[in-house]
């Protein structure tokens, strides 16, 4: 049956990239290279790390941990949602600097005229 | 002129006639009366104009406009009693349609009407569990499963979620003294072989079951349990697979209790399954 054949066909290859010692490995590289970006805002990026994620130079070795430590998907994977986090802090930020609190014309008693 | 007046005359005894019935008969009755009445109109107007088209043409004009006007009017009264009637039908249809659907107080239905109202999630599967083993829906009867469909080379959202699960399942134990088994079916069976399951959840709790197959067993079971899942960023053998994160909750008699989805921690998780628990009387 098909269920057999399966289970003696791929009997042991065990992934211990994805078991908890390496997520957590993984984890540490991912908050380093982040914690170097948020570090290191005010210089201009210029290496392209991947879906359009970009970081300056000075992270490069932290990157280099990051993409070593976990694997590809999971490092686009979190690209991509440090990209989502950082454009929603922006949209929050940018309200705030830009508009200060809107001021309603004060409520004025009509005066009829007479 | 004569004919003017007869012309009047033929319009408003149906119109009369119609009222008479509108009454007791449909409205298509009034459609048959005013399909009689349009082509003998045309043919009287046509004949009229062509008899009367060699004579002068004052008098060819001169009938013709008071016919025109005529028109929208008679027109305009057959509609009204039309329309009332269809309202007066479509309003007894859906009194009609009211009163046999009714249930009466205190006779409805026997589920409660919080359990599973849509389609009727869950079915048979048969799966290989982390020793290898066969297991089928058989072996969940008369137990609580809480189902999670999950791969283990999920990035941040699986691991997050087993954790929570066996924690769940620590504080049903330890707080609540409800014995709930969980299981861990993997969306991801070319990789997720029985030993990767068995190395992955050893490391979370030791209770948790964890099944895997051959990919059409795994895509029966997915479709009967409407979960969603696809490989996203395909780069050869790395892939991640995105599916909705919902946990379900199968009563002993197998059928879906209740679906939590990620926003549950491990506290609401226990807290909501014991409320399940406590509910059904089973």
């Amino acid at each position: 049956m098909a269920l057999e054949a399966y289970a003696s066909r791929n009997a042991d290859t065990v992934h211990a990239d994805v078991l908890s010692e390496a997520r957590q490995a993984c984890y540490k590289a991912r908050d380093a290279f982040y914690a170097c970006l948020e570090k290191e805002s005010n210089k201009t990026p210029t290496e392209i790390a991947s879906v359009g994620l970009l970081y300056p130079s000075d992270c490069k070795g932290s990157r280099a941990d990051f993409v070593k430590h976990c694997r590809a998907s999971w490092v686009k994977h979190f690209d991509r949602q440090y990209c989502r986090n950082q454009r929603v802090q922006r949209l929050l930020d940018d309200k705030d600097s830009r508009r200060g609190p809107l001021t309603l014309p004060q409520p004025y008693t009509f005066k009829p005229p007479s | 002129m004569n004919d003017s007046f007869t012309t009047k005359h033929s319009k408003t005894m149906p119109v009369s006639r119609f009222i008479f019935f509108s009454s007791k008969r449909r409205s298509t009755d009034a459609f048959n009366l005013l399909k009689r009445c349009h082509p003998s109109r045309r043919v009287q107007t046509c004949n009229y104009s062509k008899s009367s088209g060699y004579s002068n043409g004052k008098t060819r004009i001169h009938p013709v406009i008071p016919v025109e006007t005529r028109a929208p009017r008679s027109w305009g009264a057959y509609v009204i009693p039309a329309a009332i009637l269809g309202f007066a039908g479509l309003a007894a249809f859906v009194h009609y349609n009211d009163e046999r659907r009714a249930i009466l107080k205190g006779q409805g239905s026997k589920s409660g009407g919080n359990t599973v109202r849509g389609p009727t999630i869950g079915g048979p599967f048969t799966l290989i569990d982390t020793k290898n083993q066969i297991v089928t829906e058989q072996d969940f009867h008369g137990k609580w499963v809480l189902l999670y469909f999950g791969y283990t080379s999920s990035p941040d959202v699986g691991p997050e979620q087993v954790r929570i699960i066996a924690k769940a399942v620590d504080i049903l134990e330890s707080k609540y003294h409800n014995e709930i088994l969980p299981v861990f079916v993997t969306i991801d069976p070319q990789r997720d072989t029985a030993a990767q399951l068995r190395a992955y959840l050893r490391e979370f709790d030791s209770r948790i079951l964890g099944l895997t197959g051959p990919v059409s067993a795994i895509r029966q079971m997915a479709q009967e349990y409407r979960i969603f899942f696809k490989k996203i960023e395909e780069e050869g053998d790395d892939y991640l697979v995105e599916s909705s994160h919902n946990m379900y909750l199968l009563n002993p008699k197998l059928e879906v209790a209740r679906c939590f989805g990620v926003e549950y921690n491990a506290e609401e998780l226990s807290e909501a399954i014991t409320k399940e628990l406590r509910s059904t009387p089973s």
